[in-house]
């Protein structure tokens, strides 16, 4: 394999606290490192992810002449950036660092067996610091970035983003499936906080886009095709009657996608008298100065909401989840409508009124007499329609006692749900949804804006369940995602990626079609034409490697020699133990 | 980045929490300035203190620490934590800000952090990290992954003996520090105060204060961090052994608009679930039951998270209030009355330990601040903004932004994506238009 430097390796123990060394012999495990073959320095160290413990990397590094370095701490997927960066500043590169698993694999799921954990512990160090011998420098890479951004849905979340980020400086196309702006607000009658209507809200906002000089608007039209990689987007954007089509070149995406809410056939008589309608159904009714029964146009008298239809609902998939926005929106409708009826109800699993601003519109509705009323997910209400009279009969959990009810009116919470294309757009730009149906951000604490797809952003209800002002915040914080790519104009790019033996390869583009990210295509500028890996596309997966015939294709990082070498070390110790420098 | 129409570039973020860190780290990441203001010898906020976080029980510090790095290290972010801002002047693009950085005693440019220092101090102080359960030394630092990774003298308790002088292979020690005042110039501030605590104290039929074993949501969050003083063993706090029947008490100081906090904290439900199933956890055959007014699981994963606790990890949930906590002289166990509010029973319950989960309230001194700034704030004593929808994060003061818990409590990814959002505002408003 070339000329190769005699490994010197550094192996760092972490105690996490007590989160691994209340179980694993952390010190055992560092001296039996120090014994294994290239290791020059072993240590256990309290927190190696502290800024104590980089810097005792660094200084390792420098004192023993350290060229790999083996941490021993949690899972990569928090702390491998931050030690790649380290031994980068300790003058390595970031490559020729090995993180092993000792907390998550090891510690927690072994927690009442010390002994046997720890010798997985010392099994798994050996078979890491037996990979780290064969590492190997890998360029650092950067690719450009195309200063425009792809917003997908003008509602709310959608407009917000393309207005930042054009006041920003930077260029925006705004995709709409719909024939006009505005998403679900601009239909509703009622916002909250203060009472404007959805058009009052979004109107402006609507206006300014169309105005602006650096957004593009295409309504009536959908991302139909998508290709590239962070920085170096490509969209292809078709107008839905097909008579249009246009590609656009964009840096970075936001997926504004929204929800639907849902139709709950099958709830509470819905779809058996006109009278009973949703929340949605209810905002997109005429201002409620005038509340009439749409079955005869009289005007209501007693009028109900019952919530959670369709949502918090355990085992039923994709309605297990609190749709978050419609207690409050039954607690202001029902404050707002009692005033205009002779009796309001409503009936409720639990009253979740969080925010700022909730609890008065909550005792405001209880002051005005809206009586509330709590029943078990285990004994819903039972609606029934008879001769157009709706009557509702439920268990009053905390009166103890079994009531009856006939509105004129019935109004159903219903959940907040993807909208039906939802898993389009997850393909489309290679996104993961959670049981809600929404997308997965790409952590669920501290990134909740960006996605695994690097260069992806997701806002508002696309993310999860909330209501309008939630989703102009994601917005605006998603948009500053985005605007933080364009302002640097490069990125990194990961350099494990898939490699090609052009003069291995034979051309039968198993690799071509096995690739999930269409990384691979053909060079034909080659005789006879070869595998070409496009890096930035590439995700480092190795499906290729291992379906190519021919041995072509080498995992950067991931060699079948890294490999084996770990295998041997489990499956041989005493052949790599010893200490004998081989 | 120069632009006619503001005269600084600079941002400054008051506040080193998560929200704070995040506008700090999205205003950098496009090329401005930012000074990160933080009051305590380290950056990292109530998150750093936490055990695990919600719906996915991630440990809180394994999560945050590369945060904390990476704030610490960008070349775009100067941090000066143990700093308190005294003045702020000007208007947007034009703001003088004065900062009073606090003597630390320990020269930040040579501490290592290695801790012979706080090793060899003979003083030792309860430590307010670990909400004064354990101990730290007069000279230390707040927790493992402090950052900056510098030691800090706490004056009051010092007894000047300078053993750590002497001990300190870098000198970094240096009595003769002076507190200083540093003026900064900046285009745009931004608020990122965080919270305070209810004070439980102020219900007391729970006992707190009084019964050793009722204790706080943050002292348990401590109590079972593999890092807190009992190096994660869940102990009484009244004789050291294991508590077998464990109470959470839900809405102590939120929803009650007689002791002035008439808002729901919107976290409270979801630690306490969290901490409830953390119980199970530890001592799987503890029965644990959760004492709670509504069940509000409303964000991404909660509902779930919920169902789980009640399913898969044994919680019980009963909702109604819970009356005066009484105290066995003997066993140090805790009687009350509490009625079922869903079967109409009164139960006469024992426990051996009571968690009381309180209730955000607006930052210490955020008043004063407010003040200060000429903000305008709510009823509730939080920063007002100027329109939900149209500018959310604005406050009456142009120039002036809030994200995080100054304007209402948020749970962490609201507040991460808060941050991220007032740092797109200050952003636009440096740039005006300009794509640099």
């Amino acid at each position: 394999m070339g000329e190769k430097e005699q490994p010197r390796i550094g192996v760092f123990v972490c105690h996490c606290g007590h989160n691994i060394a209340g179980t694993v012999d952390v010190e055992r495990v560092a001296k039996e490192a120090s014994k294994f073959p290239n290791v020059v320095f072993s240590t256990d160290e309290m927190f190696m992810c502290a800024d104590s413990g980089q810097e005792l990397i660094r200084t390792k590094i420098k004192e023993f002449g350290l060229n790999r370095v083996v941490v021993a701490s949690c899972s990569p997927r928090m702390h491998e950036p931050t030690f790649r960066r380290v031994v980068e500043e300790g003058g390595l590169n970031r490559y020729l660092f090995e993180q092993v698993n000792l907390r998550e694999h090891v510690s927690w799921c072994h927690m009442h067996q010390p002994e046997a954990a720890t010798e997985k512990a010392i099994d798994l160090v050996r078979m890491a610091v037996a990979r780290a011998a064969r590492l190997e420098s890998l360029p650092i890479k950067t690719v450009s970035v195309i200063p425009r951004t792809l917003i997908v849905g003008g509602g709310i979340a959608g407009l917000r983003a393309a207005l930042d980020i054009a006041d920003r400086g930077f260029e925006v196309v705004l995709v709409e499936k719909a024939p006009r702006l505005g998403g679900h607000v601009i239909k509703w009658t009622h916002m909250f906080p203060g009472d404007r209507t959805g058009e009052q809200v979004i109107g402006p906002m609507i206006e300014r886009v169309m105005s602006h000089p650096r957004i593009t608007v295409y309504t009536d039209s959908k991302v139909v095709g998508f290709d590239g990689y962070i920085g170096n987007f490509e969209a292809t954007i078709r107008s839905n009657d097909g008579k249009s089509e246009e590609k656009v070149e964009v840096g970075a995406v936001i997926v504004a996608t929204g929800f639907k809410a849902f139709k709950p056939k099958g709830y509470y008589a819905y779809g058996e008298s006109p009278n009973i309608v949703t929340l949605e159904e209810l905002q997109e009714m005429p201002r409620r100065d005038d509340l009439l029964r749409p079955s005869d146009g009289k005007p209501v008298k007693r009028i109900a909401f019952i919530g959670c239809v369709g949502s918090r609902e355990p085992g039923v998939k994709g309605h297990e989840h609190c749709s978050r926005y419609c207690c409050l929106a039954v607690a202001k409708a029902a404050a707002d409508l009692r005033d205009r009826v002779e009796e309001a109800l409503v009936l409720y699993q639990d009253v979740r009124t969080y925010g700022r601003g909730h609890e008065e519109i909550h005792r405001l509705a209880r002051e005005k007499r809206v009586i509330f009323s709590k029943f078990e997910p285990s004994e819903k209400p039972r609606v029934t329609v008879e001769k157009g009279k709706i009557i509702m009969e439920w268990h009053d959990v905390l009166a103890d006692d079994n009531l009856r009810f006939e509105p004129d009116l019935l109004v159903l919470a219903s959940a907040m749900v993807p909208p039906d294309d939802v898993e389009e757009t997850a393909n489309l730009f290679s996104l993961t949804r959670s049981g809600d149906g929404f997308f997965n951000p790409e952590h669920i604490k501290l990134a909740p804006l960006t996605t695994h797809t690097a260069g992806i952003m997701i806002a508002g209800v696309a993310q999860a369940a909330k209501n309008a002002s939630e989703s102009v915040v994601d917005a605006s914080g998603a948009a500053a995602k985005a605007t933080s790519l364009l302002a640097k104009g490069e990125v990194e790019i990961e350099s494990t990626v898939a490699h090609v033996d052009p003069e291995l390869c034979s051309s039968c583009h198993t690799c071509v079609t096995a690739c999930p990210y269409g990384a691979i295509s053909m060079d034909n500028s080659r005789d006879p034409p070869v595998a070409l890996v496009t890096e930035a596309k590439c995700h480092g997966c190795g499906t290729c490697a291992a379906g190519c015939p021919s041995a072509a294709i080498t995992m950067l990082h991931s060699t079948d020699d890294q490999i084996l070498s770990m295998v041997e070390a489990l499956l041989m110790p005493a052949m790599t133990s010893g200490g004998e420098v081989q | 980045m120069s632009n006619g129409a503001a005269r600084s570039n600079n941002v400054l973020v008051v506040g080193g929490g998560v929200a704070g860190m995040q506008a700090a780290l999205d205003v950098a990441n496009q090329g401005y300035k930012v000074y990160l203001v933080e009051k305590a010898p380290s950056i990292g906020g109530r998150m750093a203190a936490l055990d695990k976080t919600f719906p996915t029980l991630d440990c809180s510090a394994c999560i945050l620490t590369p945060r904390l790095s990476e704030v610490a290290r960008h070349p775009n972010i100067e941090l000066l934590t143990y700093s308190e801002v005294q003045s702020v002047e000007g208007s947007l693009g034009d703001f003088t800000v004065r900062v009073l950085r606090k003597a630390r005693y320990v020269r930040e440019d040579r501490c290592s952090g290695c801790g012979d220092c706080a090793r060899e101090c003979p003083v030792e102080v309860p430590n307010e990290f670990d909400e004064f359960l354990g101990f730290r030394k007069a000279i230390y630092v707040m927790f493992p992954q402090s950052t900056p990774n510098v030691y800090t003298i706490d004056a009051e308790h010092c007894i000047r003996c300078k053993r750590c002088e002497r001990v300190c292979e870098r000198g970094a020690i240096d009595f003769d520090m002076q507190d200083e005042i540093v003026e900064l110039k900046v285009g745009v501030v931004v608020l990122s105060v965080g919270y305070k605590l209810f004070d439980v104290r102020q219900y007391p039929r729970l006992g707190y204060g009084h019964h050793r074993n009722v204790i706080t949501a943050m002292e348990f969050e401590r109590l079972i961090n593999a890092a807190g003083p009992t190096k994660g063993h869940l102990i009484r706090l009244s004789d050291g052994r294991m508590p077998k029947r464990i109470g959470f008490i839900q809405c102590v100081g939120a929803r009650d608009v007689k002791k002035g906090v008439p808002n729901c904290s919107r976290v409270c439900c979801m630690y306490g679930i969290k901490n409830a199933v953390m119980a199970r956890e530890h001592y799987p055959d503890a029965e644990v039951t959760v004492y709670y007014a509504d069940i509000r699981a409303f964000g991404k994963g909660f509902e779930e998270f919920y169902e789980m606790a009640k399913t898969r990890f044994g919680v019980k949930f009963i909702k109604g209030r819970v009356g005066e906590i009484v105290e066995d002289p003997e066993t140090a166990n805790l009687q009350f009355y509490v009625e079922d509010t869903l079967s109409g029973e009164i139960l006469d319950v024992e426990h051996d330990m009571i968690v009381l989960c309180p209730g955000l309230q607006p930052a210490e001194d955020l008043d004063k601040l407010a003040e200060m700034l000429g903000l305008e704030t709510s009823t509730d004593g939080y920063i007002e903004t100027r329109d939900a929808f149209a500018a959310p994060l604005e406050t009456n003061h142009p120039g002036i932004l809030v994200c995080g818990c100054a304007d209402g409590p948020k749970d962490i990814p609201d507040s991460v994506t808060a941050g991220s959002a007032a740092a797109m505002k200050a952003t636009i408003l440096l740039s005006s238009g300009g794509a640099k």
